[in-house]
């Protein structure tokens, strides 16, 4: 890391300093977009089956646990996200 | 244990003359889960029909309806009393006889009374509604009609409009539209209508009043409140009633409700002129109890026989079989699906696994306290059984949560002084202790990560073996092997893929095959066996169904979402974080460094940010935490193993909680 950091320095003109600044910046970018983006897809996966769930529970009220666990499974992608995001940032 | 209570089909034949003594003896013991006759002729059957109630069924069924109905009017539920016997059957039944008619007469008058107050309540509202838009016109409402030859007419219309026949008009301006009210002679009502319709006009009935419209509108909310304060009244009597005759009516409830349980219990059995049978299930330890005591009351005249259980057509009911302890998750299997009779039943396993999720996930010591209270609270006020059982449930993650977050160190997000993380740091900003390299770099994700998928491996390993078991009690013939087998190659699969990424890169917590000779480029002996191992895998799998094969990349995404273990507890751990650093670190903090009056506002400020933010979090993590250590049980884990869909044993009979017998 540090002796590619010292070549990219001279490369580009920048301090190592400014380059290892710029890498965690970057980091954390690519972190908020994994977080971000899985984030909205599992809320777009979620909003058709929380609205069937919302009409099956309606109909009968049984099927409320069954419904909320199928409600929360696209959760999935948001975790495998936030999983991606805290490898990024902590290791 | 693992498996449901053994159930044996049980028959019962007698005279028609002995049908009472042999339902009330059933109803006694609580435990004959009747098999409902179909008159649809089976074998056997022939000339059987179904029977009819007992005497005296529509009487109690009357009673019954009354009981609910008056019940249902002053909001009584049963499990809202506390359960005490109160008194004997004969007491209830003379208490009926003589308090049942009057009470209905005055929680029915009471309730005529309201609803005729609330009927007037209400037109006196409409009224008004009617009034109000005429209350900017300052001209007495008597002057609106009355007339031979003049037509009055009001609404609402957008703009100003000008009539071309001799008029009268006010016009009261408002927000988004003006109310209009016209005076016009009667013959030219088709040029003023016209003119009228033209400007948009929406018209309203002009009330037949007199006076003042601001006096009458007045003079009505008077009317209203008093009808108001009349009904509030009642709503108090009706509250009086049900303070006093609350544990009379759960009584009664309960002892009619037996009552026409039996009565009508004949509709269930098969009957001729002079006979009946009675098909259904009771627990195999139970059956000699059951057999003894029907041949007692009716000194002989019964026939009972235990039948054979077919286990491809019936359907055996089920009940639960589980040490005490587990007793309280199969709230959380009936939300599922209950297991079939012939199925292991997980209950128990997940009465173990359920709290260590939880527990990893929302490892803290401080949240476990505030859950653990919670669940101590609440027990006042929840009072059914599956509602009692939810808390049991609740309180054991609570417990685990609690020592979880000993081995993590975690007390509302902060660290625990003096406490080392005993399991692997969750801490963002843990400071680095003297000489110590573990807790220096805050979080150790990739240790906690691995964790949790090794946590997945073995519980997917586990779903796949009991699902050989299943197979194996379930299944038939040359399908039986297959599909054991199959159950077999996912495991092989698994582990194979295992030992291929083992033996290319070392990974912490796993076990490291780099060493291992290599063969070609990176892979090494471990990589061929691994390859062997996957490739024999879904051979096997394909062999039973070759569409299975598709489902192969599930292996990896079921393993890795138990990664959310780590992930969703991080986050909890990352929101209690922010919250103590704007709590203290933000506003309590530098405030107690430089103290002023001015501070003591600040300090209240950081504290209810604290306290709001965590029970923000308490909400959270109990929504994480549970909602999804279930989910990994309903979907990674059943899925390998469950199908679920036994038929729920309901015994005849009753647990009598406020009669006695």
């Amino acid at each position: 890391m540090a002796a590619e950091a010292v070549v990219a320095a001279v490369d580009v003109g920048m301090t190592v300093e400014q380059i290892k600044a710029t890498q965690i910046g970057f980091k954390a970018i690519a972190a908020s977009i994994a977080v971000g983006s899985t984030g909205i897809a599992s809320a777009i996966a979620e909003t058709a089956i929380g609205s069937a769930a919302v009409g099956a529970t309606a109909e009968n009220k049984d099927v409320f646990g069954l419904v909320l666990l199928l409600t929360v499974i696209p959760e999935t992608i948001v975790i495998f996200g936030l999983v991606v995001a805290l490898l990024l940032l902590f290791v | 244990m693992l498996e449901p209570k053994q159930m044996s089909r049980l028959l019962i034949a007698a005279s028609r003359d002995q049908m009472a003594p042999v339902i009330a003896e059933l109803y006694r013991h609580n435990l004959f889960h009747i098999e409902d006759y179909v008159d649809a002729g089976a074998e056997g059957y022939e000339g059987f029909k179904i029977g009819t109630p007992l005497s005296g069924a529509s009487e109690k069924s009357a009673d019954l309806v009354k009981i609910r109905a008056i019940a249902n009017t002053i909001a009584v539920h049963a499990d809202d009393v506390d359960a005490k016997p109160s008194c004997s059957m004969d007491e209830l039944h003379t208490k009926i006889e003589r308090d049942l008619p009057s009470l209905e007469r005055e929680v029915e008058e009471l309730t005529a009374r309201r609803l005729k107050l609330e009927m007037r309540a209400k037109e006196l509202e409409q009224k008004i509604a009617e009034i109000t838009p005429f209350a900017d016109i300052p001209v007495d409402m008597n002057l609106y009609h009355g007339y031979q030859r003049f037509t009055t007419i009001a609404g609402y219309i957008s703009r100003e409009v000008s009539l071309y026949v001799p008029h009268e008009m006010h016009l009261s301006k408002g927000k988004d539209r003006n109310f209009l009210v016209v005076i016009f002679p009667t013959e030219q009502k088709g040029e003023v209508d016209k003119a009228l319709a033209e400007a948009g006009f929406q018209p309203v009935p002009v009330p037949e009043e007199s006076g003042s419209a601001r006096g009458r509108i007045e003079f009505y909310s008077g009317e209203t409140a008093a009808l108001h304060k009349e009904i509030a009244e009642i709503n108090r009597q009706l509250g009086d009633v049900k303070q006093k005759h609350a544990a009379f009516l759960v009584a009664c409830e309960e002892l009619l409700k037996a009552e026409v349980d039996q009565t009508e219990a004949p509709l269930r059995f098969a009957t001729t002129k002079q006979t009946f049978v009675a098909e259904g299930w009771v627990p195999v330890d139970k059956v000699a109890a059951v057999t003894n005591s029907l041949v007692y009351v009716t000194e002989g005249k019964v026939f009972v026989t235990v039948v054979p259980t077919d286990f491809e057509h019936d359907k055996v009911p089920v009940e639960y079989n589980n040490p005490d302890f587990a007793k309280p998750t199969q709230v959380l299997m009936d939300v599922y699906s209950r297991p079939r009779y012939t199925e292991i039943d997980p209950t128990l396993m997940i009465s173990i696994v359920f709290p260590l999720f939880f527990g990893l996930i929302l490892g803290d010591v401080g949240y476990g306290l505030i859950l653990l209270a919670m669940t101590f609270g609440l027990r006042k006020f929840i009072k059914g059984v599956d509602g009692q059982y939810m808390l049991d449930v609740l309180r054991n993650a609570s417990i685990s949560s609690i020592f979880f977050g000993l081995l993590y160190s975690e007390f509302l997000g902060f660290a625990i002084p003096g406490l080392k993380p005993v399991l692997f740091s969750r801490h963002m900003m843990a400071e680095a202790a003297e000489g110590e390299a573990m807790a220096s770099h805050g979080p150790m994700i990739p240790e906690l990560i691995i964790l949790s998928v090794w946590i997945g491996i073995l519980h997917v390993t586990l779903g796949r073996i009991l699902g050989i078991l299943n197979h194996a009690r379930q299944d038939h013939g040359e399908h039986r092997i297959k599909a054991m087998l199959a159950n077999f190659g996912w495991i092989a699969v698994m582990w194979g893929l295992l030992v291929v990424i083992w033996s290319i890169a070392p990974m912490p917590l796993m076990p490291d095959l780099t060493g291992l000779p290599a063969v070609v480029s990176i892979i090494n002996i471990g990589g061929i066996a691994g390859i062997v191992f996957a490739v024999l895998g879904i051979l096997l799998i394909a062999r039973d169904s070759v569409l299975e094969v598709v489902e192969l990349p599930t292996i990896i995404s079921h393993v890795l979402s138990y990664a959310r273990i780590v992930a969703v507890g991080f986050s909890s751990v990352a929101i209690a974080m922010v919250i103590n650093f704007m709590a203290v670190g933000m506003l309590i903090e530098p405030q107690l460094e430089n103290f002023s009056i001015f501070s003591i506002f600040i300090i209240i400020a950081g504290l209810v940010v604290f306290l709001l933010g965590h029970a923000l979090n308490t909400v959270l993590g109990i929504l994480g935490g549970g909602l999804h250590s279930i989910r990994l049980h309903y979907v990674e884990f059943f899925t390998k193993f469950y199908k679920g869909g036994g038929v729920k044993y309901i015994p005849f009979g009753m647990k009598r909680r406020f009669t006695e017998d």
